[in-house]
């Protein structure tokens, strides 16, 4: 019987503290980590077309369509399949790759999941936090990019 | 099912040198039933004849002390198929010895090793399903992972894709066949795939006499991704490490993550640094801690109800052991943290504020505990219902090859993280947590007290990495960019999971991509034992006892 | 005093005739009902929805309207447009009126229960064996749901209801028995009048003879009976939602659903209402009208059940019946008996 009590007790004390540790997500958004990896980001600029991401990703999410010169046409990305392990940016030699914070985004169909380079370019950073900060410092690079159109909300 | 008594000690230790394994004497032992011997690169492997498995196996078990039947891999190669069955003591895991049994590729035909483990049931049930060797004497040779309606075997060399591989049930459906066994005065109900307690898609096909259980099977598989066979396909250096995260998905990846990284860095001999190991440690015992703080809750669930407390209590501070993961690797379920050689990544700057979070977690442990144990454990309740429920004694946890949890509930003394040890756990001071109570409160018990060791773990590896030097700092070793091993060089590793012995069986073809990976699952062998915990029991006490072994279906089916 | 009686004071009829007697208790019967399922119907899923979030720290619903009170519409217009599934081999007319019984049975109890202020629709000389005799039906409702449903777990959830409800109404009976032998009489308002008298005068404060605190081993006896009685922890058993899926209520969805979660609902709240009449001296109590505090003491009753859901597990299908015949069958017998001979000695 004292146990019983005992439980009963630490459930009130809990009911009566009125402390939450829910959060009212979207109008509270969560806290990220700065080292967080979220949706792929690219930079046509940096990319000198080496095709290491594409070979390294596990499950065919990068797709890179070169010419004979092997000048980059294409960099397509299957977001809804891409499974966050952050190898295409470790495996990039210059640094044209970059999971940010952003971790929402919604589609109507699994198409519509596949971004080619333009779209990945405006990829928005996810309440202002800088994922570089956690990264090496070398990708100044990055700031200022990315106020684009494409909202994935 | 056989349950020999005990042996005597002095007969178990046949072979056992200072300096290892003597496998001479163990090969005289078992006489003229090897025909050859392989070596493995953790253990040397007695070549068997397909009609001899028994009898090699019973030897070994009863004369020589290999009590543990840890893994069953087959495997086909050009030529013939293979099985081979991992041994290991339970005492003693770091002796290891594998049995291989070749059979032809015509009739691949080998004797089932069933009565002499009984673990090898579904083992051999899964060989046959994927691989196709049939077992003489199995007593129930079904496929296990893919539905009865599969045509051919999959991991076969000749497997083709193109064809179409299941067929309606309709097509597969023997006429001749009863389909209702009748004139019972039993019920037959199906508790799953989709029932609020099988955490998962599980589907446990039961029969109730009255309330009670009076037969029960599960039937798994609903959640099968062909890990291994991804494995397969993936590079050694990057692409197999995100794999392991969706093995046991419950935020245990770093401990299966580990699983890789071990049997990966033995067979390719890569060093891994100090400090990378410190830091494994220690992020490997985070995940524990989330991993048994919700086998915690899902159990509460299970027996109290869907508006108990403790559920929502465990996930508030599994909440903090998530964030903290997140700080260290970016995401908090799939990691991905682990490289073979190291880790991605050293602590987040600045290292003073991931100290003081950790610390601070670590600081609130007890008195969360303490609460738990007011909730949980003290309460009288709870005790009813989960004392002397769910029974399995340890000779039969053993012969089932149950581990983790599970196996210390039943007093089992054996923890991968001190018996064979890796990392960084043998410089660490912390006890393996054990129970004899062989039920239901003993297996949540461990998980609490285990909770509380995985703390000390912790809180030892916070010190060293806050004292460490900075210039030695070293979180990976100097590793190709690609991995090609000498062809055939086989290796199995396991490592202490969240629920148990994970092992890793890898051959290598002498690409740069494994050419067999199997993946030993603790869920799959501690979800086979619960008919012996389950029969004869009330329907709640199966679900407890289902709740107790906590499995998760994404490592069961793998 | 009655509700008719009541209404026809307030509208300042004298005398009233049966006619006008039958058309005023059918107005007290609407407005009495109108306020039972403003409880149960609109407060109770809100409430349950706030108060259990409370114990396990969560923030619960705040989107729609103050507090998230406007849940209830939400709430309404998904449950009412939600398609009837009703499963093939169902026994009709069974499982048509289990849901319906279920309500009727649990709301026909509140007609002889004293609120307070005059509201009562009845008080019959029978009142407390009527109110048992009424609320029991309910374990008809739980067998005809579990048995027509045409499902395993509905079957095995209706045979627990019948078992544990069988197991837990003798103690249950027997438990009041214990108070109508100090009271002498059945009828609801003359046990609620005894209860106003003083047991106990400290200084200024005067704790009156409630029969809580005339036998409190009486009253934690009773307590546990009713919550066995209206299934909720540790005696949720004929639904257990992690043993068998939700019991009885498995097939029924829609209308149907909403119908047998009401009924839940009614039942705890009808379950507080015999233990405030019985044990907590009806609507009594200082400073705030007694129809208040009648209010007040349902509730309570119904804050008591969700805390022992946070708390205490659930006891396995023969520990319950193991409790019920062994421990409060003999339990309630004994103060049945020891009560006989207090009152036989002091009167």
């Amino acid at each position: 019987m004292i146990g019983i009590l005992k439980g009963m007790a630490t459930t009130m004390k809990h009911a009566l503290d009125g402390s939450t540790f829910t959060v009212e997500y979207p109008d509270v958004p969560p806290e990220v980590s700065p080292r967080f990896r979220g949706v792929h980001k690219f930079s046509q600029e940096r990319c000198i077309w080496c095709r290491q991401c594409e070979n390294v990703c596990p499950n065919d999410t990068i797709q890179i369509v070169t010419d004979d010169q092997r000048n980059g046409e294409q960099y397509n990305l299957h977001i809804g399949q891409c499974i966050y392990c952050r190898l295409c940016e470790e495996v990039c030699p210059v640094d044209a790759i970059l999971l940010t914070q952003n971790f929402e985004f919604t589609a109507d169909t699994k198409d519509e999941f596949a971004y080619n380079k333009e779209q990945l370019k405006s990829v928005p950073w996810y309440k202002d936090i800088d994922p570089l900060a956690s990264r090496e410092p070398d990708r100044g690079a990055w700031i200022g990019e990315g106020e684009g159109e494409v909202d994935y909300q | 099912m056989s349950l020999e008594a005990p042996e005597p000690a002095t007969q178990a230790d046949v072979g056992v040198t200072d300096d290892g394994l003597d496998y001479d004497t163990l090969e005289a032992l078992l006489g003229d039933v090897v025909i050859d011997r392989e070596t493995h690169l953790n253990a040397e492997a007695f070549v068997v004849q397909p009609d001899r498995v028994v009898d090699a196996l019973s030897v070994l078990k009863n004369k020589a002390g290999f009590d543990h039947l840890s893994c069953v891999t087959a495997q086909e190669y050009e030529d013939r198929y293979e099985s081979i069955y991992h041994l290991k003591k339970f005492d003693d895991p770091t002796q290891e010895v594998s049995v291989v049994v070749p059979t032809s590729v015509h009739d691949p035909t080998s004797q089932s090793a069933e009565s002499v483990f009984r673990t090898a049931d579904w083992h051999e049930r899964e060989a046959y399903d994927l691989v196709g060797i049939e077992y003489d004497d199995h007593p129930d040779l079904r496929r296990i992972l893919l539905p009865e309606t599969w045509q051919g075997h999959p991991l076969r060399l000749d497997a083709d894709q193109e064809q179409p591989q299941v067929v309606p049930l309709r097509e597969h459906a023997n006429p001749l066949q009863e389909d209702h066994p009748g004139g019972s005065d039993t019920m037959f109900l199906n508790i799953g795939p989709h029932h609020p307690a099988t955490h998962g898609v599980l589907h446990l096909k039961t029969t109730l006499n009255g309330e009670q259980v009076a037969d029960v099977e599960s039937d798994i598989g609903y959640l099968h991704r062909c890990e291994e066979q991804m494995c397969q396909q993936g590079t050694y250096r990057h692409q197999i490490m995100p794999y392991p995260d969706r093995w046991d998905y419950i935020s245990a990846g770093m401990l299966n993550e580990w699983a890789y990284a071990r049997t990966a860095e033995d067979l390719a001999d890569i060093e891994v640094p100090e400090y990378a190991q410190v830091i494994r440690t220690m992020s490997a015992e985070l995940c524990r801690i989330a991993s048994h703080l919700l086998a915690l809750g899902t159990f509460a669930l299970d027996i109290y109800g869907d508006f108990t407390a403790i559920f929502m209590y465990s996930i508030r501070d599994r909440e903090v052991v998530q964030d903290i993961l997140e700080d260290l690797t970016g995401q908090r379920l799939m990691f991905n943290y682990f490289r073979l050689g190291g880790v991605a990544w050293d602590l987040p700057e600045p290292r003073e504020q991931f100290f003081e979070k950790t610390r601070d977690f670590l600081d609130e442990l007890p008195s969360r505990l303490e609460e738990y144990h007011n909730l949980v454990t003290g309460n009288e309740v709870l005790q009813m219902r989960s004392v002397d429920t769910g029974v399995i004694e340890p000779e039969v946890a053993k012969n089932y090859g149950c581990t983790g949890p599970v196996a210390r509930g039943s007093g089992i003394d054996y923890d991968l993280r001190r018996d064979d040890p890796y990392g960084y756990y043998e410089e660490l001071d912390w006890d393996v947590v054990t129970e004899d109570g062989c039920d239901n409160f003993s297996r949540l018990l461990v998980r609490l007290r285990e909770v509380e060791e995985s703390g000390k773990i912790i809180d030892q590896c916070l010190n060293l990495l806050e004292e460490w030097p900075e210039d030695e700092r070293t979180i990976q070793s100097n590793v190709p960019r690609t991995i090609k091993p000498d062809p055939d060089t086989e290796i199995y590793r396991a490592v202490e999971g969240a629920k148990g012995e994970l092992g890793i069986y890898i051959r290598s073809d002498g690409t740069d991509k494994p050419g067999r990976f199997k993946i030993r699952s603790p869920c799959f062998s501690n979800l086979q034992s619960l008919p012996e915990m389950a029969e004869g029991e009330f329907i709640p006490d199966l679900i407890a006892a289902l709740g107790s072994l906590d499995i998760v279906l994404g490592e069961v089916d793998r | 005093m009655t509700i008719s009686e009541t209404l026809a004071g307030a509208l300042g009829l004298g005398a009233v005739n049966p006619l006008e007697d039958f058309v005023l208790s059918l107005v007290g019967a609407a407005l009495v009902g109108t306020f039972i399922l403003l409880n149960t119907a609109v407060a109770g899923p809100w409430a349950k929805r706030k108060i259990t979030a409370a114990f396990t720290d969560r923030i619960a619903v705040n989107r729609i309207g103050p507090f998230g009170l406007l849940i209830i519409v939400a709430d309404a217009v998904r449950m009412l447009s939600k398609e009837l599934v009703i499963p093939d081999g169902v026994d009709r007319p069974a499982f048509d009126l289990a849901p319906l019984v279920l309500v009727a049975s649990a709301l026909l109890g509140f007609a002889v229960i004293p609120m307070g202020n005059g509201i009562q629709l009845a008080d019959p000389t029978v009142g407390l064996a009527f109110l048992f005799a009424v609320a029991s039906i309910a374990s008809v409702a739980l067998v005809m749901a579990g048995y027509a449903s045409n499902n395993k777990y509905s079957m095995l959830g209706g045979l627990r209801a019948v078992a544990q409800n069988v197991a837990y109404e003798i103690p249950l009976v027997v438990t009041a028995m214990s108070v109508v032998l100090f009271t002498g009489t059945l009828q609801t308002s003359e046990i609620v009048a005894a209860q106003a008298e003083p047991l106990l005068q400290l200084g200024a404060l005067s704790i009156p003879s409630w029969y809580a605190f005339v036998n409190p081993f009486a009253f934690v006896l009773f307590l546990a009976a009713n919550m066995a009685e209206v299934g909720r922890n540790p005696f949720d058993t004929p639904e257990a939602p992690t043993e068998i899926v939700a019991g009885f209520q498995t097939e029924y969805s829609s209308v149907y659903f909403v119908l047998a979660y009401l009924g839940e609902f009614i039942h705890i709240f009808l379950g507080g209402a015999i233990l405030a009449t019985v044990f907590l001296g009806g609507p009594a109590g200082p400073v705030l009208p007694g129809f208040v505090w009648f209010t007040i003491k349902i509730w309570a009753f119904f804050l008591f059940t969700q805390w022992c859901r946070s708390a205490i597990p659930r006891v396995r299908v023969d520990q319950v019946i193991e409790i019920g015949w062994k421990g409060m069958l003999v339990l309630s017998f004994a103060n049945l008996l020891l009560t006989a001979v207090i009152v036989g000695v002091i009167v």
